[in-house]
């Protein structure tokens, strides 16, 4: 390559050696980064795979037929989880009932008719800070509004905080996966005639159908695990299921009242329910990336 | 040019054209059509008349608004906020552009087909039977045969018969495009609008689709907006030509392609500028 190829580029002519060092130096910073990213995934795994090795040592023992078909006892007298496993599984399956239906409809409307609008604004806004509000303060508002004015707690109590958790996470789901839709899919619809409801109900759903799905499947393991705003809602029950005006079981309540109590038996059934939860929770999301993998 | 010019066809520098044919009486009557996109206007003063059960042809270098104009037609403009029209598209003695129009209903007597097929996630079957179901209400030997007449008609029926109840996502674009036409076709409008019906398929299926137009001329008033000059020059009886935003002229076929009035004509027909 002579020189006067490049006569017109202005600049001193090129160093083969300079060119070199700078390439090594590159080569070297991304080969740290490259060892330090694994460096942190490997931490990462490590926890997650102690927890889990933690989990599985301490729960296993305790596992047996009758943690799944007694209720609790007092301590030392045997006794089981029954009441929380049925507690946590009735307040859940409302929480997602009361929750989703409300979530989809509050989605949809973001999605199809709230395109710039003020109000629609205000209203993602809000969903999007209520999905990482502690939880703690929803229990809290569902204390005031709803167990002192009943003047106890409640398993109804219990799952209207977690409907209220359950809401945010549906609306972005829904909102994200209508989004996804091609215009030209909705405009097909139109086309034909149908009016704008019928396009919402038979096309669009149907098309988002996956996505919606896998969001209701991660909010029901989200409230599955959640205990604060349980703690002033239902406040859980030692001895018995409760009901929906009384006092409900819970799972994570239950952990929670029994791994610092004083009694073997109950820490042991405190480990088998950290067990079953974590089990539970990590099958649903197994389960909604199963579902989501078909969709683009 | 040609000097062996058939009843039918005659041939202008290789391109086949079609020879005028009575342009009869007019099925849809544009006057003084504005549009806005928000504040730019993209269409200005549009005359123009389809004729009844022909295929006007509408040709024009990309953002002349051709494919805008279409979608007036069908008003599906009114989707999206900002976007209004203003002027007169008179069909059958009503002014379609008019607040207090019955939309479902017009969309039922002037249907589309898109660019991109979009088949619905169902089934074959479901996909004809939608826009059947909008408006009619059939028994279901009805809707067999009316599934099968819009299949036939659109020419998939044969690929298609032993499988409508599989998923109309699996099949190939082609054959996607001409499911959506018989979608289109099968809740029986009086006008189609083709939006480059076929830029997104490989030639043979852009030739079973020409095909198709030509026969489908017999029954329904046609609207095509094409890129691809030799197709408007295969297909249409009538063509008009676009130029942001004004039409500039707008005649027989053969006559837009062999022997144009007027200049800007002249140049984008003869390749001067696309």
């Amino acid at each position: 390559m002579s020189a006067t190829t490049f006569s017109s580029i202005p600049g001193a002519a090129k160093n083969e050696a300079v060119a070199l060092r700078l390439g090594n130096a590159r080569r070297r910073s991304d080969a740290i980064v490259k060892y330090l990213c694994i460096l942190a995934t490997a931490i990462g795994l490590l926890l997650l795979v102690s927890i889990l090795f933690t989990l599985l040592m301490r729960g296993l023992g305790g596992l047996s037929l009758s943690v799944f078909t007694t209720m609790t006892k007092p301590p030392g007298s045997g006794g089981g989880l029954l009441n929380a496993i049925l507690g946590t599984l009735i307040q859940t399956a409302i929480g997602t009932l009361v929750g989703t239906p409300i979530g989809l409809m509050v989605g949809t409307y973001l999605a199809e008719y709230g395109q710039g609008s003020r109000i629609a604004n205000i209203v993602r806004f809000v969903s999007d800070i209520l999905l990482s509000a502690p939880s703690i303060l929803i229990g809290l508002f569902v204390y005031q509004f709803l167990v002192e004015p009943l003047g106890g707690f409640s398993g109804i109590a219990g799952s209207l905080a977690l409907s209220i958790i359950v809401i945010p996470i549906v609306v972005r789901t829904t909102e994200d996966m209508l989004h996804l839709i091609p215009p030209t899919l909705r405009e097909a619809a139109i086309g034909l005639g149908a009016p704008k409801w019928k396009m919402i109900t038979l096309i669009c759903y149907r098309s988002a159908k996956e996505g919606i799905v896998t969001g209701v499947l991660l909010a029901v393991a989200r409230i599955a695990g959640e205990t604060a705003p349980l703690l002033f809602t239902s406040l859980g029950n030692s001895s018995a299921l409760g009901g929906m005006g009384s006092p409900m079981a819970s799972l994570p309540v239950a952990i929670y009242q029994y791994a610092g109590s004083a009694f073997e038996d109950w820490v042991q059934l405190a480990w088998v329910g950290a067990l079953l939860i974590t089990v539970g929770v990590l099958a649903i999301n197994i389960l909604a990336r199963f579902a989501l993998r078909g969709k683009r | 040019m040609s000097t062996t010019m058939s009843d039918q066809q005659g041939s202008h520098g290789g391109v086949q054209v079609r020879s005028a044919s009575a342009i009869g009486k007019s099925r849809i009557e544009i006057s003084e059509l504005d549009f806005y996109y928000g504040a730019h206007k993209a269409l200005k003063q549009i005359n123009l008349n389809l004729p009844d059960k022909q295929v006007t042809g509408m040709i024009g270098p990309s953002g002349c608004g051709k494919s805008t104009l279409l979608r007036v037609l069908n008003r599906m403009y009114d989707l999206y906020p900002g976007q209004r029209a203003t002027g007169k598209v008179m069909m059958d003695g009503q002014n379609i552009i008019e607040p207090h129009v019955d939309l479902n209903a017009l969309r039922a007597r002037v249907g589309m087909v898109f660019q991109k097929p979009t088949p619905f996630p169902m089934s074959l079957y479901d996909n004809i039977a939608f826009g059947v179901r909008l408006h009619e209400k059939l028994s279901k030997a009805e809707m067999d045969e009316r599934v099968e007449w819009s299949l036939t008609r659109a020419a998939l029926w044969g690929e298609v018969k032993d499988r409508l109840n599989t998923s109309a996502m699996g099949l190939s674009g082609g054959q996607q495009q001409r499911l959506c036409i018989a979608r289109t076709i099968a809740v029986r409008p009086e006008v189609i609008l083709l939006d480059e019906p076929t830029s997104a398929l490989d030639p043979i299926s852009t030739l079973k689709v020409e095909e198709l137009i030509d026969e489908l001329k017999h029954d329904f008033t046609i609207a095509i907006v094409t890129h691809n000059m030799q197709q408007a020059a295969r297909c249409a009886d009538q063509v008009a030509f676009f130029y942001i935003g004004e039409m500039v002229e707008v005649g027989p076929a053969e006559q837009i392609f062999t022997s144009p009035k007027e200049k800007r004509t002249q140049e984008y027909v003869t390749g001067r500028f696309g």
